[in-house]
């Protein structure tokens, strides 16, 4: 009897010791693969479990866009309290959720619709794009670099602009060369249009795809590349010049603990949208963490020499310069300042302001120095 | 121009390898919709064990898990005479799932020491060579044919059907074996789960558009090899949506099957042997 | 010893084989999820759990309804010797029907009617072509619906990235949402359009009486199980494949009217569209054994595989790829055990 007393009393324990917990669950549009937009947002998710010891977290992989409000039926039930949803996709099921689950914090990735208990969050790498946009120029020979892109949606066609913004800062007679492969993950169509691009005389190369294939490749022929998402230096370690990081950890964590302390509630998401970039820390440049340049081609870098305002600077100072300005709490500068114009010659974004956030999320609009096919671009 | 004939052939290589292994398969009359799923599998296989005992050992691993699943679906095609059809796409979802679930591990690493595309390049197309004359020429082909065409045919010479259909599998599911090792070895030295990305599929279209003849899958590979490439290299350069290039390999296929008239199939191509009937 | 057909096997041979196949494919499924961590026992109550609550069988009505309305066709094409294997790109066409019909014509009661007419032609159309190619130039139709299906691939991807790409999607892949006019009724508070679903059970009844029951159903079944008779009693062939070609295509093309109308209400990435309900739907009609009154039963049976395997994905945080384990797995005991109850071992030569 008494072993029975206390066996329960254990169980309650363990019971009211996990309801201290707060489970936090993950819906993942992907699988969590090797290098992509999932598996960044699964490293995000162990890291905050690490950082947060009051944390419990759930995901569930590859769950197409239809599926969600049966999956968010199924995580409400088993006790999620907060749900993140890392898909634009999930948008129309999330808010569809959202009322049915007053009590329930939402937050959608990439989303631009909240509620009361819906907040949206994105990391974005544009700023980073135009610094490996300047590193490029600098190393093209052939005044060709190569974009290798999924699909054409604004998040994609905002990178690939900042990146020949930043290119043709270096080199302004380069071109962006762009091939669409229609997909987010499609080794055989990455490799196949990485060798198209060199055979038309790329020789610098930064992407958007799943997998370190563009760079694997690239680095056969001898050609430089950027990483894209994760740290991807290992696979090429002599040709990966630099590349763009995600640090997912940094979002989920701040929102975690405001949860936690009763910052956000149920009742209060309406305006809460994180847009972070490197000020926030939820970016890095880089090859690999903490190196911003692999210091094999930090000496080309220093010697390649940029035009700013009537003066020769070598483009590594530029990039470092810029980089520091980006960080501070009040960035100084932004690659999408106006004035810039499109391929076309159409003011895009006026003198003397910065492209609102509006702009950002929306555009559609290809740079000067990008060639190629551009599907839904204003006429 | 050359760069275009070198992609033909490199990407060719793989479709051609599990075409031979599909081709194989058929000739003796059993379908095989596994490929997929065995070319997964193989590659998984390969760069485990290339990444502990080094390369070659690599591709003999996914040589032999090939032969293993092609004999695994003998058990279900041949023996238990089960549907060819729904046995072969039961195991192309066991080999993508098994590998992806076995293959979490692997994902993320660079492969330390990748093979060259070329040596696999040049070890298809005499592989393709030697299939057409194992075919032709010897009298294990000749029964291979006519497990194929006329089985009862074979099992009255004394000959064991079952037997040839397994030697078929097994064989070809090596072929199968070593196109993923090519994929995860040389063409992207690295696993990633869902690498094979539709090339068995393609694969098992090839057999059909090269109408089971081994010379001719040759061909039909580097054809869509080459196909695969300028839809990338024409991209941009012509004012087309790049959509109706990407789309271009398939319709092509289409065209030249429909213009290159009726090719005949094995005749007992799908159906189990049963004796007596 | 060999194997030879058992022409009348013993009920007790047959429950025996099925329990010894399953049996042995749990086995497999258990050391799998053993070595993943996963207690068995706990995985196969998640699995089933899906047929215990409301929610659950919510997903499996969900899933069913495609595999219903392709399986029944697929069921029919296959009896007659007709190898679509395109029902994925047909289902594609089914939806850029219907999308048509939702957004750039005039919304009134006549809209989904029209829907369901325009996306069930188009699939049909596409379908025929493949019937027609095999029919006049002797083209492999398992090769044309096969590469058909990354024409439909593309088709839709060029619609969603050009022409039809929505004001309101924000630059992304969709159309614009289909007007209220446009969208199935479901059942409160789930995701299954029932009339997709009833549409579903009668096309597979409407189907088996047609194969069994009228002179159309001779022909096809006389051409399928022996084309040298059809030959033989003059009937046209290319004639019957066209059309067997035309109902098996416009029914996957209703079952993608359903999923744009029922569930996205708007086109997007075809990879989003369909699932893979064309390839499953091969499944279902195999299963069927020729008979689509039958794919009542087997496309319900996929569902569970389905549902069951997203459940135990979500419960474990399992990779997705347990969805293809398990069903790879359950399907070949299906099969062995069907094959295995209609032989036996004969010990001597």
């Amino acid at each position: 009897m008494r072993r029975l007393v206390l066996g329960v009393l254990a169980a309650l324990g363990l019971a009211l010791g996990q309801g201290d917990k707060l489970k936090a669950c993950f819906i993942y549009v992907g699988p969590v693969g090797d290098a992509g937009w999932t598996y960044a947002h699964d490293v995000g998710r162990k890291k905050a479990e690490a950082a947060l010891p009051w944390l419990e977290t759930r995901y569930v992989e590859s769950v197409p866009e239809a599926q969600v409000v049966p999956v968010i039926d199924r995580f409400v039930r088993e006790g999620c309290r907060v749900i993140f949803a890392t898909s634009f996709g999930y948008m129309d099921g999330v808010l569809e959720a959202a009322k049915k689950y007053p009590d329930v914090l939402f937050a959608h990735a990439t989303g631009i619709k909240r509620a009361p208990n819906v907040a949206t969050y994105m990391a974005d790498f544009y700023q980073v794009y135009y610094l490996n946009g300047l590193a490029a120029g600098a190393l093209t020979k052939t005044g060709k670099v190569g974009y290798v892109a999924a699909f054409p949606i604004p998040e994609v066609k905002r990178h690939i602009n900042a990146f020949a913004l930043g290119v043709r800062a270096v080199r302004p007679d380069a071109q962006v060369l762009v091939r669409w492969i229609n997909a987010w993950y499609d080794p055989a169509k990455a490799r196949e249009a990485t060798e198209a691009l060199l055979a038309q005389g790329a020789d610098v190369f930064a992407f958007t795809e799943d997998t370190p294939t563009v760079i694997q490749t690239a680095a056969r022929k001898g050609a430089y590349s950027f990483g894209h998402y994760t740290p991807m230096l290992k696979f090429a370690p002599d040709h990966v010049v630099s590349g763009q990081i995600v640090h997912w950890e940094v979002i989920y964590i701040d929102f975690l603990k405001k949860v936690k302390e009763g910052v956000y509630t149920p009742k209060n998401l309406q305006n809460v949208d994180y847009f972070w970039l490197l000020q926030h820390g939820a970016v890095e440049v880089g090859a690999d963490y903490g190196v911003p340049i692999n210091p094999k081609h930090v000496p080309l870098l220093k010697a390649a020499q940029m035009t700013v305002e009537g003066k020769k600077v070598p483009v590594y100072d530029r990039i470092m310069s810029l980089l520091e300005a980006m960080r501070r709490p009040n960035p100084t500068f932004d690659p999408f300042t106006g004035p810039i114009k499109d391929r076309k010659g159409v003011v895009r974004i006026p003198a003397g302001r910065k492209a609102t956030l509006n702009e950002l999320l929306t555009m559609e609009w290809a740079a000067p120095g990008v060639v190629g096919d551009w599907p839904g671009e204003p006429r | 121009m050359e760069e275009a004939l070198l992609r033909a052939v490199l990407f060719g290589t793989p479709i051609l390898l599990a075409g031979l292994g599909a081709l194989l398969a058929e000739r003796s009359g059993v379908v095989n919709l596994g490929v997929e799923g065995m070319m997964a599998l193989a590659a998984l296989t390969a760069f485990a064990a290339a990444q502990a005992y080094g390369p070659l050992p690599g591709v003999l691993a996914a040589l032999g898990v090939g032969m293993l699943s092609g004999l695994f679906l003998g058990l279900f095609a041949v023996t238990l005479r089960a549907n060819q059809f729904v046995a072969g796409l039961a195991v192309a979802a066991l080999g993508l799932g098994a590998s992806g679930l076995l293959g979490k591990r692997y994902e993320g690493l660079p492969l330390a020491h990748p093979l060259p595309e070329g040596g696999f390049a040049l070890v298809g197309a005499v592989l393709a060579l030697l299939v057409h004359l194992f075919l032709t020429r010897t009298r294990t082909g000749l029964f291979l044919r006519s497990a194929g065409e006329n089985p009862k045919a074979v099992d009255l010479f004394g000959v064991s059907v079952d037997g040839v259909r397994y030697l078929a599998l097994g064989l070809g599911g090596g072929l199968i074996g070593l196109a993923g090792a090519y994929l995860s070895l040389a063409y992207r030295p690295s696993w990633t789960d869902g690498m094979t990305a539709g090339l068995g599929w393609v694969a098992i279209a090839l057999v059909i558009l090269a109408a089971w003849h081994p010379l001719r899958a040759l061909l039909g590979a580097y054809f869509f090899g080459l196909l695969f490439f300028l839809q990338f290299r024409l991209q941009g350069s012509v004012p087309i949506p790049s959509e109706a290039f990407a789309a271009m390999p398939y319709l092509l296929v289409i065209l030249v099957l429909a213009l290159s008239g009726r090719s005949r199939a094995p005749k007992a191509l799908g159906q189990p042997f049963e004796r007596g009937r | 010893m060999r194997v030879e057909v058992d022409p009348a096997p013993r009920p007790l041979k047959v429950v025996g084989a099925y329990a010894l196949f399953v049996g042995l494919a749990l086995v497999a499924l258990g050391l799998l999820f053993r070595a993943y961590g996963v207690a068995p026992l706990e995985a196969y109550r998640v699995f089933l759990s899906v047929l215990g609550d409301p929610l659950g069988l919510a997903e499996v009505a969900r899933r069913a309804i495609p595999l219903l309305l392709i399986g029944s066709g697929l069921a029919l094409a296959f009896r007659v010797g007709f190898f679509n294997i395109g029902a994925e790109g047909q289902l594609l066409l089914g939806a850029v029907g219907a999308t048509y019909a939702a957004l750039f014509l005039p919304p009134g009661p006549w809209t989904l009617p029209l829907m369901f007419l325009l996306g069930g032609g188009l699939g049909g159309v596409w379908a025929g072509l493949a019937a027609w190619l095999r029919a006049r130039f002797g083209a492999s139709e398992i090769l044309v619906t096969l590469m058909q299906n990354y024409l439909a691939y593309y088709l839709v991807v060029y619609l969603v990235a050009g022409p039809w790409k929505g004001r309101t999607a924000f630059g992304f892949l969709y159309t614009d949402p289909f007007p209220e006019a446009a969208r199935l009724p479901v059942l409160p508070g789930t995701l299954v359009h029932w009339p997709t679903l009833l549409l579903g059970a009668v096309a597979a009844l409407v189907l088996h009486v047609l194969l069994f029951r009228t002179p159309w159903g001779f022909e096809w079944r006389v051409l399928g199980e022996n084309p040298l008779a059809a030959w033989y009693l003059g009937l046209d062939a290319g004639r019957l494949l066209l059309r067997v070609g035309l109902v098996s295509g416009a029914l996957a093309g209703l079952a993608g009217v359903g999923e744009v109308a029922g569930i996205h209400h708007k086109l997007l990435e075809p990879a989003q569209v369909s699932l893979g309900y064309g390839f499953t739907a091969i499944l279902v009609a195999w299963l069927a054994r020729g008979g689509p009154g039958y794919v009542l039963l087997t496309a319900p049976l996929l569902g569970v595989v389905l549902a069951g395997g997203d459940a135990l994905k979500l419960a474990f945080s399992m990779p997705f790829r347990v969805v293809d384990v398990t069903s790879g797995l359950l399907l070949l005991a299906l099969i062995g055990a069907e094959a295995a109850s209609r032989h036996r071992l004969v010990w001597r030569r």
